[in-house]
């Protein structure tokens, strides 16, 4: 697939020393949805509002499409979508009247942004409160709107920056749900999130970034890789240690298996037989047929595969969780470098 | 190009419009002032009207109909440099970004604002000159002047809104603007030739006024309140709105663009 956003050795210093984005590269590949993980003050604002031609970069070089985004503005405005993380609609205004604004905007003719706008109000589910004007909206519906404006141009490229921030889980999953529907129609997503769980269910890439540096970029699953294998942890029934020996040997031989623990028996909880594997939730069948033909009876089985978060705290040494409760205690004004 | 521009002038025009519709109570926020001044300044010094070189230099005696003059003016102006508010508004929602990121050119969205803000200049002058005639004063050039008098209001609140705007953009803070608006409007009222003629004022003053557009808009209303259409300072009212609204309106596009590019 061909690589449809270029960005290479990408530098923006605010006034003389503000470093927000240091010598960053990457590429995204038509068709995928490629993630930017990290936490405020990471420089993910800042990369995507350079990309959505918003901010002029100081260095580097940064192509949408082919066009610069700095040089052929008009042109990447013409192919782009872009959702801020301050919802940019009109509250005085309809959910309708603002959709048909940004209709014009985009100088699609008023025949077809009927049509349009009509499709759009019923994708986001918002056909019913089309004619409410957006004071009367929640957090979760203002958001929706604003996702459906960004595309009334069918953008080939759609910007997501921190699409979920402060939403509540329904309309967190809402929001997922309309990404991952966009995505399959073949639109590219690229989306910054300070949050582990989008990235690891949205993204097929990403790049983990602090202090406006990538310090990582892979799938989710090669990077969680990184950090180490997953471990399966079986239990058996009271102080069976012959179960577990027989366990033990059995599990040694089955393929994929990279080393079984000892058989520690005692305290239940912490105890029973733990097997490292590259492929956790594929193994799991295998193992629990195995243990099945053998006629061994299993307690109960767990699998403990690494987190994103796992991986950010052994990238940066700091876990994303403190800096997001801390963010929290901020106001949601607050707008993004 | 051109074709698509105007309808982006439209579409963003269109929008402040309903904007205004939908929130009415904007139109009589800056009116507030101007009538207080209206109704109580030309009653305490009506007494001005006897002095006899005031109906020497005006053609009236009636200071309340020379003064509707200033009313409109200071009308005008507070609209205008409320103009930038609407802005820092659109900045601080993150609309504006939504705009700058639409394929739409940076002068749409400035002129939609300007051509909607010269549409609520001229339903509050309307309003002004009704009390007016309300209060007995006599417009001596007619509907026609009427008419010329309005439309030198939108065209003086439309240059005179840049300042709005050039405030806003540099300093995206509404109190800020507001301030900036407050500020000048009243020295620069006070130091013109719209509260007092020319004549009455001491010569340092004389001086200011001279260079002060506001003299050169007051005298042109006060001629088609008092004496009729006089074309001299009709002209003269609009150069210095030209003057105003090129320096103004292209030092707002010259930032609006290299901020946002």
């Amino acid at each position: 697939m061909e690589d449809i956003i270029v960005v290479e050795n990408l530098h923006k210093t605010y006034g003389k020393d503000l470093v927000a984005v240091d010598g960053i590269s990457f590429r995204v590949k038509k068709g995928e949805v490629f993630g930017f993980l990290g936490p405020n003050g990471a420089g993910k604002s800042t990369t995507i509002k350079i990309l959505t031609t918003l901010l002029e970069k100081t260095s580097g070089k940064a192509t949408i499409d082919g066009f610069d985004v700095d040089a052929d503005q008009s042109r990447v405005r013409r192919i782009i979508g872009y959702s801020s993380q301050d919802v940019g609609v009109d509250d005085d205004l309809t959910a309708r009247e603002n959709l048909l604004l940004q209709c014009s905007f985009h100088h699609i003719p008023k025949t077809q942004a009927k049509q349009k706008v009509d499709d759009l109000l019923q994708t986001v589910r918002l056909k019913d409160a089309a004619d409410r004007r957006l004071k009367t909206f929640s957090g979760g519906m203002r958001k929706r709107l604003d996702l459906a404006s960004s595309l009334v141009s069918d953008p080939e490229i759609l910007f997501l920056d921190e699409p979920t921030t402060g939403l509540d889980p329904q309309s967190r999953q809402d929001i997922w749900d309309y990404v991952t529907q966009l995505n399959r129609k073949g639109m590219t997503i690229f989306l910054t999130t300070q949050y582990m769980e989008e990235a690891d269910r949205l993204a097929n890439r990403l790049c983990i970034v602090d202090q406006g540096k990538i310090v990582a970029e892979g799938t989710p699953a090669e990077l969680k890789a990184q950090i180490g294998a997953d471990k399966i942890t079986i239990h058996f029934k009271s102080d069976d240690l012959s179960a577990c020996e027989k366990a033990k040997e059995l599990m040694s031989k089955l393929q994929g298996v990279e080393a079984v623990g000892q058989c520690g028996m005692g305290l239940a909880a912490e105890n029973g037989l733990t097997i490292t594997t590259k492929n956790g939730p594929s193994m799991l069948t295998q193992i629990v047929r195995t243990m099945d033909g053998a006629g061994i009876f299993m307690e109960q089985v767990n699998l403990s595969v690494p987190t994103l978060d796992e991986v950010f705290l052994k990238l940066t040494g700091k876990t994303l969780n403190v800096i997001e409760r801390k963010e929290a205690v901020r106001t949601g004004r607050q707008r993004g470098r | 190009m051109k074709m698509e521009m105007l309808s982006e002038i439209a579409a963003i025009f269109s929008r402040w419009n309903t904007k205004l519709v939908r929130q009415p109570i904007l139109i009589f926020f800056s009116l507030i002032n101007p009538l207080v001044w209206f109704l109580l300044f030309t009653q305490a010094f009506s007494a001005i009207g006897n002095i006899p070189t005031f109906k020497l230099l005006t053609g009236t005696s009636s200071y309340i109909t020379f003064f509707t003059a200033a009313v409109v003016i200071q009308t005008i102006a507070s609209s205008a440099l409320s103009a930038g508010i609407g802005l820092v508004n659109d900045l601080d929602s993150g609309f504006m970004d939504k705009m700058r990121v639409a394929p739409i050119s940076k002068s749409s969205i400035l002129f939609g604002k300007l051509f909607s803000d010269a549409i609520t200049t001229v339903i509050q002058v309307v309003i002004i000159l009704l009390i007016g005639l309300a209060l007995g004063v006599h417009i001596a050039s007619g509907v026609p002047g009427a008419l010329m008098l309005l439309f030198i209001s939108a065209a003086f609140g439309f240059s005179w809104s840049g300042i709005s705007l050039f405030v806003a953009l540099n300093t995206k803070s509404s109190q800020v603007t507001l301030s900036v608006g407050l500020l000048t409007t009243f020295p620069l009222l006070f130091l013109s030739a719209a509260v007092m003629p020319l004549g009455l004022l001491p010569s340092w003053v004389q001086q200011v006024a001279k260079v002060n557009p506001f003299t050169y808009v007051a005298q042109a209303f006060q001629t088609l309140i008092i004496n009729g259409f006089v074309w001299q300072k009709i002209e003269y009212a609009f150069i210095s709105i030209i003057i105003i609204g090129v320096i103004a309106l292209g030092a707002t596009i010259l930032v609006f663009r290299k901020k946002i590019s």
